[in-house]
């Protein structure tokens, strides 16, 4: 027998809790295209679940082929979903028609790679193009465009061609660009991967100045883990279609749950056996021998004196074999590979002293 | 400028065939090039998943553009003489010359247009689209402004080509200094018309395809200042 369920048992008499709407929702998004001539359909999107905060920055990395670029064009609908539903502000936009399309994209705008900029158009024509498309009145048109040449910091660069610029203005007309029409939402296809580190570090701060100081949503996808760790709020890993983790940018990095996770976060995070040590470390301890470990630090500990005090409190040598101190989305990380000696009972003391600081500290092996 | 052995009625009728010849050519590209701009902006567009995706149109008017090329162009002067009557009311002179000329010149400006179309960048086709434009805007805003550089040099090829067509209507009593060159040059056996004919001929040549290459210069902003 069923007990009987009061009306109000659904939250009829709780409070409603207004929860914002993401600016981009997936639910169960797949993406598989019809097979060629007696092949079987190719699957290049499977069971994405994501939600880009209103307002954030999210990054999906990913290698080449992982289904990145598919899922940023899901969002304007240059590709469509086979299946799943996406929202943008609460709203589906799965199943609009090309018209329902093209008034939607006015309202998402578009980085690219290779900037994709009209060479027979100058620098203030090709950020007029989505304003004439949208039949804005050409008074208005100049108005604006002068506007996000500022912005962009090109205002002395609008009669020139983009033969004429290097490839970090270019992108910089690109933001222009893709800002013209008021969006609400950015998508960047791998925009800084033409560009050299110095560059890319300019064109990330100047997004990061767009999601900052106009509220723009910010979708990114890219291969390349310091621009996830520069700008990025919340990041997704993807791999052979499907989304293997996402989270916060900083406890996905500083807690890597997933095996592609871990190495491509390696690189910004980990500390390598230096090469003169590398075949001298053996997992078997042995009389008199040095333990290896690794320190990592996170958020206010990172910045914690643990050596002098691992000196002073415990009274060991502590040997700094490599080291990095980093800051990612914003918060202090650290990893340092230490050695000290392994004998007892100093080396539990170390261990106990770390715990007691808060530290990670993991046994990676002894040398002599 | 012309040698004094020429005597005045020659050298006036030079100056005739010259102004047909320049008549016929810039017709037969003005007619050729309304009809085979959008021809060949839809061949470049109409495959299969491409803006306009109409592939069975695509496939039928690429076998019609191939036929019309394929024949040879003094066979099809004489083909389609019935058509020219009904077009030009008539199937001899120059302006009945120009319809041949037209129909050959549509298909091959066509399939110019359609590889000069072809050439742009799919990067700025996704760009524009993403910004919300119809398919009619992105080839009038992105795909022939930017193909423009290389249209004009399709088109001065155009021209160039024919120039030289333009002397086989001759066969249909089409004027020009192709008829002149072989009504005098040859069938009257005086060498200096047909040599003066050939030397008209080679400026006019020049002059176009410089005039061509020269704006296409102009109109291209990719290397400009590199």
């Amino acid at each position: 027998m069923n007990a009987p369920v009061r009306p109000d048992a659904f939250g009829a008499g709780t409070l409603p809790i207004s929860v914002p709407d993401p600016a981009i929702r997936f639910e169960a998004v797949g993406k598989t295209y019809p097979g060629r001539r007696g092949q079987q359909p190719v699957s290049a999107l499977a069971g994405i679940d994501l939600a880009v905060p209103a307002g954030s920055i999210l990054g999906v990395i990913g290698r080449s082929g992982a289904g990145k670029s598919t899922l940023i064009r899901l969002v304007n609908g240059l590709e469509r979903a086979t299946a799943g539903r996406i929202l943008i502000e609460g709203e589906e936009v799965t199943g609009l028609n090309e018209a329902g399309w093209r008034k939607q994209r006015r309202r998402i705008g578009m980085i690219f790679q290779h900037f994709n900029l009209l060479s027979s158009r100058t620098v203030f024509d090709n950020v007029a193009l989505p304003l004439e498309i949208a039949g804005t009145p050409r008074a208005a048109i100049a108005a604006k465009v002068e506007r996000l040449l500022a912005l962009v910091g090109l205002a002395d660069k609008s009669a020139r061609y983009p033969s004429e610029l290097s490839g970090g203005q270019k992108q910089r007309v690109g933001i222009a660009r893709a800002l013209a029409t008021d969006p609400k939402v950015l998508l960047c296809d791998e925009a800084t991967s033409a560009l050299d580190p110095e560059t890319t570090r300019s064109i990330l701060a100047l997004l990061k100045q767009v999601n900052r100081e106009l509220g723009i949503t910010i979708l990114l996808i890219t291969h390349e883990i310091p621009v996830i760790k520069e700008i990025c709020d919340r990041v997704a890993v993807i791999e052979d279609g499907r989304i293997v983790e996402q989270g916060e940018t900083f406890s996905v990095f500083t807690n890597p749950q997933h095996p592609t996770t871990a190495r491509f976060v390696e690189a910004v995070t980990g500390v390598e056996v230096p090469a003169h040590l590398e075949g001298q470390i053996r997992t078997q301890a042995r009389d008199d021998d040095n333990l290896v470990l690794r320190i990592t630090f996170t958020g206010e500990n990172a910045t914690a004196p643990v050596i002098s005090r691992l000196s002073a409190v415990v009274g060991v040598d502590v040997n700094i074999l490599a080291g990095r101190i980093d800051a990612i989305a914003g918060q202090p990380f650290g990893s340092l590979l230490v050695s000290i000696p392994s004998r007892l009972p100093e080396s539990d003391a170390v261990l106990g002293a770390l715990r007691t600081l808060g530290l990670k500290a993991e046994v990676i092996g002894h040398v002599s | 400028m012309f040698p004094d052995f020429l005597s005045p009625q020659i050298i006036s009728l030079i100056g005739q065939s010259t102004l047909d010849t320049l008549t016929m050519v810039a017709v037969a590209a003005g007619i050729g090039t309304f009809f085979g701009l959008p021809l060949g902006v839809f061949l470049a567009t109409s495959k299969r998943g491409e803006l306009f995706a109409a592939p069975a149109a695509n496939a039928l008017l690429g076998v019609l553009v191939n036929a019309t090329r394929s024949t040879p162009f003094i066979i099809l002067v004489v083909a389609i003489i019935p058509f020219t009557r009904l077009v030009a009311g008539t199937s001899i002179g120059t302006a009945a010359a120009i319809v041949p000329l037209t129909v050959a010149a549509t298909p091959f400006i066509a399939r110019l247009i359609e590889g000069a179309v072809r050439e742009v960048d799919q990067g700025l086709v996704e760009a524009a689209r993403a910004m919300g434009a119809t398919p009619v805007q992105i080839v009038r805003k992105v795909l022939v402004p930017e193909a423009l550089p290389a249209i004009v040099l399709g088109l001065t090829l155009a021209l160039v080509s024919l120039i030289g067509f333009s002397a086989m209507v001759g066969a249909v009593g089409g004027g020009g200094l192709g008829d002149l060159g072989i009504r005098y040059g040859y069938q009257r056996f005086m060498p200096d018309v047909m040599a003066t004919v050939v030397a008209v001929l080679i400026v006019l040549v020049q002059l176009v395809q410089s005039i061509g290459d020269r704006l296409a210069r102009r109109l291209n902003k990719r290397l400009r200042h590199a």
